[in-house]
């Protein structure tokens, strides 16, 4: 059969709409894309795995009310093992994947190893698990954001607590990490301004501390309050449980990573009631503080529905990510109030101008961001007896 | 069917690329090389320059392991050092031209290369190993240290530097591929020739039996300790060129971690090779990526089923690691080497 012009021509015309329609119908199909490195892995696993879901929800429940601005999100979760390179990796990954409309590091490093490349095309709208000090640093940083107090800002609340609690001497026992150092020096400020003496200044390995030789030279100093940070499951129960079997009266803090119901609440299960007592600041309101907290409320009924088995406790680690998330959707929502484009500097530009927000319970006050961080924080106290942390301040803000 | 290469002179003997096979593979290596900047993302030409950055450290860490016989578990602390080294050097050159940067990086990281392959004249194998791990502890604690923060940025890492090329700065990753990529082949290219060289065949008679090797007039102490400078510095160019292609360096990226990657590399490639490290680092670096690509293609990137595809990702890894090491001891190359072996002699064999 002879092929004529006109044939050729309508089946060129037929073979070039075949090969475009998929993208035509991709580009009416369009999603606000968040791409997430997540510690499924590696040490971190335990906390990456319980996070996970969260995102899968947050991801549901946007979408079943109509998503953001009539349009559905889409979160991509990638495992990092949480190592830097490989969440640097899974970032590129969803840069290449198409319009990237925000990005969850899970780590301090990773921060630190993208940031620097964040500008152009590869410029994103970038929360994380971290609270370190150099991240909340709008000029430095212009896309990263933590939502939190940094952990200088957290020392700073445990110090004033300290000193409202009419404390005079305090050590400082940290572990020998980026993590562990960050608010040391801060603190040291800090503790001058507010005329507590710092009486002991001890570093401790990360994992497999010598715990004897600490604990004496606590005991030595014997101070009336003992801050610990940069510790997540290790270290800090073995500290407070040796001082305790020495018979220190020394009271410990921690931070928020230090401060999870569930270490508390196994410590206290396998090793006996030594924790009691024990304080430390936390930014948000543990999940079971629901009174003033509707977003609380609403998600226990979601988590209900979802799962009649659901135990009631939602992890701080979870409430971090979810804050996270809740906080670009709120920049997304107010860019797009302002008729502005979705791009990293209009997002950002919309989180910096967040002022006064109710957040629905997390916080204690209104929250207002200043150098891509919330400065609020409260104090809490563990009773071995309740298994709860419940507030023993009031909330601060630096 | 071939059965054997004609060669009509000395100098045929010599050449490395001696069958048209061999010739006709190095111009199309060369051609794809080429193209990969023009055809890929970013995030291909990310994998693709750590993929060239680790082949320098691997085809360095061969020279002492794969050639020498000789074990070591330190090459991470040597890759740091050049890392380290680039950065401190631009915080007073800022500008410095980037192949002068490599070569002081190579020296330095030769010289405790030196230092740390002094163990090797008194013990070998696994004494040896566990004598060089120490070089990981060692380096990374004065990295870490705050009266050297100044240069190293101590426990947080530090920002990196660009390199500057001729007045250009090499930002995108694309760029980056361009100075990467050259020195991993020009490197490759040496380190191939070295074997064919009086001290490489040294190196080889001091692995196959070193006291052999000294009967015959070999000096194990002249040509250990060069192996292991030639071996770090090596490294100490990986490290330099990793300084210029990520925007940050922490100490977690290198040390003990680092060392077994770039022995499991060499190990899974085939030591003793010149491809092995070729191989080993792409099977090593790659094929996590594409089992993260698998798992992510199959879940949606949903993050419940995350949960469950990561740790089975994981334990795949592991499974084919250990797969290899039942069914293919003498690494990718030997893959290579039967595919080849196949094509000379058929249709007349297998």
């Amino acid at each position: 059969m002879a092929i004529k012009r006109r044939t050729l021509l309508q089946a060129g015309a037929a073979l070039t709409a075949a090969v475009a329609a998929p993208s035509i119908v991709r580009a009416e199909t369009k999603v606000w894309r968040v791409g997430a490195s997540l510690p499924m892995t590696g040490p971190f696993a335990t906390a990456g795995q319980l996070v996970a879901p969260a995102f899968a929800e947050f991801e549901t429940v946007v979408n079943d009310n109509g998503g953001i601005g009539g349009i559905p999100i889409k979160i991509e979760v990638e495992d990092s093992g949480y190592i830097p390179k490989n969440a640097l990796a899974n970032f590129q990954r969803a840069l290449a994947g198409g319009d990237l409309h925000y990005y969850f590091g899970d780590s301090t490093g990773f921060m630190e190893l993208v940031g620097p490349s964040l500008k152009g095309d590869q410029a994103v709208m970038m929360g994380s698990t971290s609270f370190a000090s150099v991240l909340a640093n709008p000029k430095e940083r212009p896309y990263q954001y933590m939502a939190g107090p940094t952990y200088e800002d957290q020392f700073e609340i445990l110090l004033r607590d300290v000193a409202a609690k009419g404390g005079k001497t305090v050590a400082f026992i940290y572990s020998d990490t980026e993590f562990g150092r960050d608010p040391i020096a801060h603190g040291k400020k800090i503790a001058a301004e507010l005329g507590l003496k710092v009486v002991l200044d001890e570093v401790t390995k990360a994992a497999g501390a010598d715990i004897e030789s600490h604990v004496t030279k606590l005991a030595q100093a014997n101070p009336d309050y003992a801050l610990l940070q940069g510790y997540v499951t290790g270290v800090w129960p073995q500290l407070i449980g040796a001082a305790r079997a020495f018979g220190l009266k020394t009271q410990f803090m921690g931070t928020f990573w230090a401060m999870e119901k569930v270490v508390a609440d196994k410590v206290t299960a396998q090793a006996g009631p030594f924790l009691d007592g024990y304080q430390g600041v936390m930014p948000y309101r543990y999940f079971y503080d629901q009174e003033n907290a509707p977003y609380y409320r609403e998600l226990a009924a979601q988590k209900k529905a979802a799962n009649p088995d659901f135990p009631g406790y939602v992890v701080t680690w979870e409430l971090e990510g979810r804050l996270n998330l809740e906080i670009w959707k709120k920049s997304m929502e107010m860019t797009l109030e302002a008729n502005k484009e979705i791009n990293a500097d209009n997002l950002m530009a919309s989180f910096r101008s967040i002022k006064d927000w109710d957040s629905g319970g997390f916080f204690g006050a209104p929250v207002t961001i200043k150098d891509h961080k919330i400065g609020q924080g409260r104090v809490y106290r563990y009773s071995a007896e309740t298994k709860l942390f419940t507030p023993s301040s009031d909330w601060f803000t630096t | 069917m071939i059965i054997g290469e004609y060669k009509t002179d000395y100098g045929q003997d010599e050449g490395i690329w001696n069958t048209w096979a061999k010739k006709l593979g190095f111009v199309v290596a060369l051609l794809l090389l080429l193209l990969i900047p023009f055809i890929g993302n970013d995030y291909q030409l990310l994998m693709a320059g750590q993929i060239a950055i680790f082949v320098i450290a691997v085809v360095g860490l061969n020279v002492l392991v794969g050639y020498t016989g000789l074990m070591s578990l330190g090459h991470g602390a040597f890759f740091a050092l050049g890392a380290y080294t680039t950065v401190a050097l631009h915080q007073f050159f800022p500008h410095l031209f980037p192949l002068i940067t490599l070569i002081i990086s190579m020296v330095v990281a030769g010289f405790f290369g030196f230092l740390f392959g002094l163990p090797s004249l008194r013990v070998k194998g696994l004494y040896l190993a566990v004598a060089t791990l120490s070089a990981n502890f060692i380096v990374l604690f004065f990295i870490r240290q705050d009266w050297l923060e100044h240069l190293t940025g101590g426990r947080g890492g530090i920002e990196t530097p660009n390199a500057y090329f001729f007045g250009t700065e090499l930002i995108t990753n694309q760029q980056k591929y361009f100075l990467i990529v050259p020195i991993a082949i020009v490197m490759f290219l040496f380190a191939q020739n070295l074997f064919r060289s009086r001290f490489g065949r040294a190196l080889i008679a001091i692995r196959d039996n070193d006291h052999s090797a000294e009967i015959l007039g070999i000096s194990l102490f002249n040509y250990k300790l060069k192996s292991f400078v030639i071996s770090a510095a090596y490294c100490g160019a990986a490290g330099t060129l990793w300084a210029y292609f990520f925007p940050a360096i922490l100490p977690e990226d290198f040390g003990l971690n680092m060392s077994i990657t770039l022995l499991i590399c060499l190990v899974a490639g085939g030591m003793g090779r010149s491809l092995g490290p070729i191989f080993g680092t792409i099977l090593i670096l790659m094929v996590p990526e594409l089992l993260k690509m698998g798992a992510f293609y199959f879940s949606e990137g949903n993050a419940s089923a995350q949960i469950y595809f990561s740790p089975i990702r994981d334990i795949v890894f592991g499974l084919m690691i250990i797969g290899f090491l039942i069914f293919e001891p003498m690494g990718l190359v030997s893959i290579w080497d039967r595919f080849w072996r196949f094509i000379n002699r058929w249709p007349f064999a297998k």
